[in-house]
């Protein structure tokens, strides 16, 4: 995940920045690009933009349930990326360091809005206020009735990893849905790795006893 | 291998993270607890994969973009964005503080400053030649309250009178 081959496509910027280094087929790490961000290589920092802002608005959309305010706080982490870039030092792996921005942000958020943050509505008739999308009733492959279970069960699923006990929700989260593996996990919540692994197996015990209605 | 050790390794083992090694593979196949627990957890990963987040919108690079300029734009902090922390406020208000109680409790206070200057102003005094201009302004400066009452003394005299023909 931190190895990326800077082949994004890239904006014009004067010679000398990152798409020379692309012309030459250079590869980087993650952390090199950032120390390249560091000496005021703006078109390094475009590309970190571009490799991870879908991770990071997902992380962010399931940790807010909210599609504008997951691409609020998404942007808020490459600001603090961008502003933190003079006192960034290599020595911790750059998706720890992202990550554990984004958290600090997920979580701040979380506890600022949770009196606003209204319980999982099922509704066939309204459109999904957290992404906009409509139950596509008219979809012949499905019926009302199907449609109806479907949602329910997203909702659920919504409904019990948001129930998690904060830490277990995020390490599930990044588990999960951002395919990252213990010891990263375990970097950016701070834990040793035998308790990340603890934690995550008691999440998931309790996905699997509270979901069995639905498997 | 124990079975709470296979335990551990279920989240990678059932999200397909982690394949099951021969060593894995042989204790599933002997202990049906950790098989058929393996095997519902893949069930609940699998379910937990219909929560799909969507894509970021059209508008995300653009707001990112616009962001990013206000922050470029933004003015350098200089040495004074140093005072507007709260610790070092407090730290400045504490010193302030101490700087204070130090100067009342080494050199006696304002009033005891206030007492010098007069000091030195009557020493002066003392050092100006008599007869001359500034002696005299001296000598109304330190008579002034004699002075003022002049109109006063007048009045006895006036009773003085009063007495001496009634």
């Amino acid at each position: 995940m931190d190895r990326g081959v800077l082949m994004a496509s890239l904006g014009p910027r004067p010679a000398g920045g990152m798409q020379s280094a692309m012309a030459g087929g250079e590869s980087y790490t993650d952390a090199e690009v950032m120390l390249r961000v560091k000496a005021g290589d703006q078109s390094a920092f475009d590309f970190l933009v571009q490799k991870y802002r879908r991770p990071l608005v997902s992380f962010m959309y399931r940790m807010a349930r909210n599609t504008a305010a997951a691409e609020d706080l998404a942007q808020e982490v490459f600001l603090r990326v961008y502003r933190s870039r003079q006192t960034y030092e290599a020595s911790a792996k750059f998706t720890t360091w992202l990550y554990r921005i984004a958290t600090n942000l997920a979580v701040n958020h979380a506890r600022d809005t949770r009196k606003e943050r209204p319980e999982v509505m099922v509704s066939l008739d309204e459109p999904d206020e957290e992404t906009g999308t409509t139950m596509d009733v008219a979809d012949h492959t499905i019926t009302a009735e199907e449609g109806l279970v479907r949602r329910e069960r997203l909702a659920a699923i919504r409904g019990k990893v948001e129930a998690l006990p904060e830490r277990q929700k995020l390490a599930v989260i990044m588990h999960k849905y951002q395919q990252m593996e213990y010891k990263q996990i375990a970097e950016v919540l701070k834990l040793s790795e035998s308790a990340t692994k603890s934690l995550l197996f008691r999440a998931y015990e309790t996905l699997r006893e509270q979901l069995k209605e639905f498997v | 291998m124990r079975c709470d050790k296979i335990r551990e390794m279920m989240p990678d083992l059932a999200s397909g993270l982690m394949g099951a090694s021969p060593e894995i593979g042989g204790h599933l196949a002997a202990c049906g607890a950790c098989a058929g627990k393996l095997e519902e957890f893949r069930r609940t990963m699998e379910l937990l994969e219909e929560w799909q987040a969507p894509e970021p919108s059209p508008y995300f690079d653009v707001r990112l973009q616009a962001r990013l300029r206000e922050e470029i734009a933004k003015p350098q902090a200089g040495w004074l964005a140093w005072f507007r922390r709260p610790v070092l406020a407090a730290a400045l208000t504490v010193l302030m503080a101490v700087g204070v109680g130090l100067f009342f409790t080494r050199s006696g206070g304002i009033y005891k400053s206030g007492d010098d200057e007069i000091a030195v102003v009557e020493s002066q005094a003392q050092s100006a030649e008599p007869g001359t201009a500034v002696s005299d302004l001296q000598a109304l400066e330190k008579n002034h309250d004699l002075y003022s009452d002049f109109d006063l003394l007048d009045d006895l005299e006036v009773q003085h009178d009063v007495v001496a023909n009634p």
